[in-house]
């Protein structure tokens, strides 16, 4: 072993790294082609560019939290809350912004802006508190983070009475949840910039190599100098900052509160990371990889709206296809 | 200092240390149960009446029966995310099936209830067979593989109900499987008891349930030892999923009526029990007395706060804190001997 | 932190010649207590490391090695006691202020990220980084330096989780030595290394040694402990027992006391009566080619070594009979009926049991008590179960007794073996093969991490499954082993077999010699070389 590796010319040819780096994607990419192919063809509508925006859009919230829950995922954590995240910012941004603007009307802007950071403060305190339980009181995560999500469902639904939270400025929703530059909405060029300071992070940043870290080892982390505790926290905190970002933009595209926005996205995100190959048991994962997860998942679901399936077997096919893309990618695992 | 006082910081002292041995060998778990329920019957007497604490035992075992099924995944280093959507098939389709039987003949009611028995195993084995075999064979991670599963076994209960409840089941099957006592136990506990007898047995005592802690223990060490993980990883989805079917048949009779929304929470509550307990997500640890605590702590703690007539929204934030605290509490005793 | 030194710890002036025994007090730890769940780890013990030396921890498994290193590293804080660090009371020791005060520890179950490449894994938190951001570049070709500087055989971007055991050890050690190093704490550095990186790791001993770096050096290997150790305290259940010089003691003497009775360390004489060929192999190829047309035969009663430097692929050897590696040619017969898919279930029905040398990894179900780790291989057996049904107190009742025989510490069979020491984790391995009828055993590494006196058991195990008719493949790394025990040895080179020497041709500089001299090591001269 030690031999052949050692023999093994240091640079291989350009093309040999090409497609051995499109190899490492798995057949993530190809299934998703097949599947663009598939519903083009099945039905036209679906290549028309306002759908494909419209896939873009709805998978870009889902890949901003599920980056997050990639996060937790490779420290080897956890994160059940997110979806809760989203509903608490949600009701936290709505409820601030419309009682400010009632004192304020005349300086919407300002009011949005305060809305936002209270909104985003709020989202990130609980995976504060996510990472301090986690890392000090040594809880395992699944059961803290199960405990905040009720928490803060909890909290969003009695601030409300469950009820949708209206009276945020127009300004929120016109300017900021319907605005496009060069015909795009802003969400996709958020996703955009936030995966890719993740991916800066994960691959050249100390944050990140401490992340792979501490997944892969914790005590081997510990014993090697890294302070634990502060990149756990970290670690958890972002995921809330971006599950609280997502929070944010539902917000503004449904142009209200809601306590019950996003209950499906705690699963779907984690879906979206395991889809892309991050492992459960820490260590492992890649952002690129999860984004495309993400937009495999928005695929699937806004191809099957348009062919019309009834909506009963989408939730079948749904499942099977979930099962199929992930057997696959362990097909090309097992023959390498 | 007088004597006696240093007497009665002796016995202070006896009696913490006892707390703590007590604590160290089972757990904080039975101590907080029971703080709980005497805490809960402070606040409102009728707590405490033998007929709630009939109810606590019959919620409890329903909880319970789904819990140790979650428990024999996670202990192969597993998950079952698909209960609760099981739960909610095996309901419709026995329901279904127990309809479909009485409308030929109105008077075969036996016949009828073990039908649609019969029928709820098959699909509860059904479906645990699919999940095991896309698990142990072609080795996809069991989150993917049963949150898949999740997703086929709603479409599948809410086809064929067409969404809609089933009602009108004979009577006798609630009769049979909710209200009645055997042998003067509540038949839902005396089912639950059961399972878990099965589940003792089976984990501490047969071969397949030492499978089942080594391979979660060390999957490649178990591979080594000669211990063959497909047939076991396979066995484990399906006594999982038999278990599940169990308590959907319970909750059936319970509601009087197949519903394809049984199974909305259960699948977290069932995870949550399990851990609450002590079943170790990370696999190889866990055993049935964990499942019986963490099914009583979570049905206590519910049931007790709609007697002290907590706000609804208000309970979840509770749950929440008092959840995590609790688990905290019994690491504790790891952390201390 | 650097000149600190206080002058009423000073014995001597600074800055003088570093002589052991001369040289001032680098640590001086006094009345170290450490409890675990169930037992006292240390029970009150002194030590003092001297700038310049190299002092050997010694005792048999589960003596307190392990964690009184574990306390100078600041893994975990002692109950109680003192540690005086380069003349300065340190109380609250952390692995990152170890780290900053120069004291690197390479630890005997390691303190690798598997996810991580060798290079990510050497600087592992001590990226060099301008506000967080990596230097990846320069890191690369300190990584590069620092492995061609130790000699050893690395690839600085394979990810650590896929490296074999040993190399695992060099990635651990380069990773100690990767800063300025005032004190070098050695757990069991060669447990899994070959004489080659051995001797470069003594070389390197030396160097630091006339740099005035301090070593704690834990071995059970005896040889080593006169070859580089000044002085030798000796652990008992947690206690200290002394402290002695080591060119002054004779070997006996300490095992005296470290076991606290008197054991003959000498390999025992086997008895060769050879008989039918049990296992056979021809051809063997595997499918990564780390094993090249590989044959060789192991017959009834006789114990076959097998010798060669770390990734020649001795290991894969037993790995491919046992049906763990992915063959791509050859056959394997096993008493004369070829077996046509081999995989560890039909192997072990056929009387074949293979023990990995990683114990972690492959070996044990942490989690899982002593009794189920050890009865696991025997699930199958009438003796143990009854119609797929566990014999609870017949189970217990045999585990008790192979606890005894192999004075596994401590004998509480209910323990998980998480909590074990690594000496201990290997016996409860071994101990499967005493739970059933087996005619065929492959080990891999036998005695890696477990003390002399359970060294001696073993191989007198051994001569009982020899002399008793059982055919034994003994792949090992440690050299007298395989010289001094063997009836018949291959000695492998870079997957191939390159000979076989039997009786009278086995001696260590024919071993040796057979060991570099085909290609020159790392790929130098070629000579054109035959037994
Ligand atoms: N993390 C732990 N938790 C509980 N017990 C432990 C732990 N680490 C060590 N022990 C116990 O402490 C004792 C001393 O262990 P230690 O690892 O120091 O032994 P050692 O001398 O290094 O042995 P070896 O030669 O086998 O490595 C053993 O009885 C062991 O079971
Ligand atoms: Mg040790």
């Amino acid at each position: 072993m030690v031999q052949s590796q050692v023999d093994r010319p240091l640079e291989s040819p350009l093309w040999r790294r090409v497609v051995q780096r499109s190899l490492s994607f798995g057949v993530l990419p190809i299934l998703l082609l097949a599947l663009f192919l598939f519903f083009g063809l099945y039905e036209p509508k679906f290549w028309r560019a306002a759908n494909l925006i419209n896939v873009l859009r709805n998978s870009s919230y889902l890949m901003i939290i599920s980056s997050g829950q990639m996060l937790v995922l490779i420290i080897g954590g956890f994160d059940l809350s997110v979806g809760a995240v989203v509903a608490l910012t949600s009701v936290a941004a709505a409820l601030t912004m419309a009682s400010l603007y009632v004192s304020m009307p005349e300086s919407a802007y300002l009011v949005i802006v305060i809305g936002v950071v209270v909104a985003l403060v709020v989202g990130s305190l609980v995976g504060v508190v996510n990472g301090l339980t986690v890392a000090i009181l040594k809880v395992n995560p699944f059961m803290v983070t199960l405990g905040t999500m009720s928490i803060a469902f909890g909290i969003a639904l009695y601030t409300t009475t469950g009820v949708p939270v209206y009276g945020m400025p127009d300004e929120f929703t016109r300017e900021f949840g319907r605005l496009r530059w060069f015909n795009l909405p802003v969400s996709i060029y958020l996703t955009a910039g936030i995966l890719l300071v993740l991916w800066w992070v994960m691959n050249w940043t100390k944050l990140g190599r401490y992340i792979y870290a501490i997944g892969g080892n914790i005590h081997a982390a510990r014993v090697s100098g890294i302070p634990t505790l502060v990149y756990i926290v970290a670690t958890y905190t972002m995921c809330s900052f971006l599950a609280a970002v997502t929070g944010v933009l539902l917000t503004a595209r449904v142009g209200s509160g809601e306590a019950t926005l996003g209950p499906t996205l705690m699963l779907e995100s984690i879906a979206a990371a395991v889809i892309g190959g991050v492992s459960l048991r820490g260590g492992v994962g890649r952002i690129e990889l999860v984004a495309l997860g993400a937009l495999f998942l928005a695929l699937v679901t806004n191809g099957m709206n348009l062919i019309r399936v009834d909506s009963k077997i989408q939730t079948i096919v749904v499942g099977a296809v979930l099962i199929l893309a992930v057997g696959l990618d362990r097909l090309k695992l097992a023959r390498r | 200092m007088t004597l006696r006082t240093m007497g009665g910081a002796a016995a202070r002292r006896g009696i913490v240390r006892l707390g703590l041995a007590f604590m160290v060998s089972y757990g904080a778990l039975p101590i907080i149960i029971a703080l709980m329920y005497l805490g809960f019957g402070l606040v409102e007497p009728r707590f405490h009446s033998g007929d709630n604490a009939i109810n606590i035992l019959k919620q409890a075992s329903y909880l319970a029966i789904l819990a140790t099924g979650q428990m024999l995944a996670l202990l192969t280093r597993g998950f079952d995310l698909s209960i609760g959507q099981m739960t909610s098939m095996v309901s419709v389709a026995s329901a279904l099936v127990m309809m479909g039987v009485l409308a030929r003949n109105p008077d075969a009611v036996v016949l009828a209830i073990l039908a649609a028995c019969a029928v709820g195993l098959a699909a509860g084995l059904a479906t645990g067979a699919v999940n095991g075999l896309c698990v142990a064979v072609f080795r996809i991670n069991p989150f993917v593989v049963t949150l898949g599963m999740q997703g086929i076994a709603m479409g599948f209960a809410t086809t064929i109900s067409d969404g809609f409840p089933v009602f009108n089941l004979p009577i006798e099957f609630t009769e049979v499987f909710s209200r009645s006592s055997w042998l003067g136990i509540p038949a839902p506990v005396a089912v639950c008891i059961i399972v878990l007898a099965v589940a003792y047995i089976v984990l501490n005592h047969s071969v397949l349930g030492r499978s089942w802690y080594i391979l979660g223990g060390n999957p490649r060490a178990a591979h080594i030892a000669g211990l063959s993980s497909r047939v076991h990883l396979v066995s484990a989805y399906v006594m999982c999923s038999l278990f599940v079917a169990v308590g959907a048949l319970l909750l059936t009779a319970r509601t009087g009526s197949g519903e394809p929304n049984l199974g909305g929470g259960l699948m977290l509550q069932s995870i949550a029990a399990a851990v609450i307990g002590g079943v170790s997500l990370r696999g190889g640890e866990g055993r049935v007395i964990h499942v019986v605590y963490g099914a009583l702590f979570v049905t206590i703690l519910s049931i007790g706060m709609n007697f002290v007539r907590i706000d609804g929204y208000i309970q979840q934030i509770v749950l929440g804190v008092v959840v995590v605290a609790a688990v905290y509490l019994d690491l504790l005793r790891t952390r201390i001997r | 932190m650097a000149e600190t030194r206080s002058a009423e710890r000073a014995h001597d002036a600074p800055g003088t010649a570093v002589v052991p025994g001369a040289s001032p007090l680098l640590l001086d730890l006094k009345g170290i207590t450490k409890r675990f769940p169930g037992v006292v780890a240390l029970d009150s013990v002194d030590f003092e490391l001297r700038r310049g030396e190299v002092h050997v921890l010694f005792g048999e498994n589960g003596a307190g090695k392990s964690t009184l290193t574990n306390i100078v590293a600041g893994t975990y804080p002692a109950d109680q006691g003192r540690i005086i660090f380069d003349g300065r009371q340190i109380s609250h020791l952390t692995p990152h202020q170890a780290r900053l005060a120069g004291i690197s520890p390479v630890f005997q179950e390691f303190s690798l990220a598997p996810d991580l490449t060798v290079e990510e894994n050497l600087f592992l938190g001590r990226e060099h980084a301008a506000w967080g951001v990596l230097h990846k570049r320069e890191m690369r070709a300190k990584a590069r330096a620092v492995l061609g500087d130790l000699g050893f055989d690395l690839r600085a971007n394979a990810r650590v989780g896929g490296l074999m055991r040993a190399q695992q050890q060099m990635t651990e050690i380069a990773k100690a030595l990767l800063q300025d190093v005032k004190l070098l704490i050695l757990d069991e550095p060669t447990a899994s290394l070959t004489e080659h990186e051995t001797e470069r790791l003594f070389a390197l001993i030396d160097r630091l040694k006339r740099e005035g770096v301090g070593i704690i050096y834990v071995s059970h290997r005896i040889g080593e402990i006169k070859r580089v150790g000044d002085r030798v305290t000796v652990l008992r259940d947690g206690k200290k027992i002394g402290t002695v010089d080591a060119a002054a003691i004779e070997e006996i003497q300490l095992v005296e006391m470290m076991t606290g009775r008197k054991i003959d360390v000498l390999f025992p004489t086997i008895d060769c009566k050879p008989g039918p060929v049990l296992i056979e192999a021809s051809h063997l190829s595997t499918a990564d080619g780390r094993l090249v047309d590989v044959s060789f035969t192991v017959r009834a009663g006789e114990i076959v070594g097998v010798a060669g430097l770390v990734g020649c692929g001795k290991s894969e050897l037993a790995r491919a009979v046992f049906g763990l590696e992915k063959l791509s040619a050859g056959e394997i017969t096993i008493e004369g009926a070829p077996v046509r898919r081999p995989k560890p279930s039909t192997m072990l029905k056929r009387g074949v049991c293979y023990f990995p040398s990683d114990r972690v990894a492959e070996g044990l179900a942490l989690p899982r008590p002593l009794r189920e780790n050890v009865s696991v291989a025997a699930l199958d057996l009438p003796n143990f179960t009854r119609l797929r049904f566990i014999r609870r107190a017949r189970e217990r009742a045999e585990v008790k007794a192979i606890v005894e025989t192999l004075r596994i510490r401590p004998p509480q069979i209910e323990r998980p073996v998480d909590f074990l020491s690594g000496g201990n984790r290997q016996k409860v391995m071994l101990a499967r093969g005493l739970t059933r009828e087996i005619r065929m055993f492959l080990f891999d590494e036998p005695t890696v991490g477990i003390d002399v006196g359970a060294k001696t058991e073993v191989y007198q195990f051994m001569k009982e499954l020899a002399e008793g008719g059982s055919a034994v493949l003994l792949i090992s790394s440690e050299l007298p082993e395989v010289l001094n025990l063997s009836h018949r040895v291959y000695v492998m080179h870079r997957g191939r077999v390159v000979t076989e020497l039997s009786g009278a041709e086995i001696t260590e500089q024919a071993v040796l010699s057979l060991f570099f001299d085909k290609k020159g090591f790392g790929g130098g001269a070629k000579p054109a070389a035959s037994a």
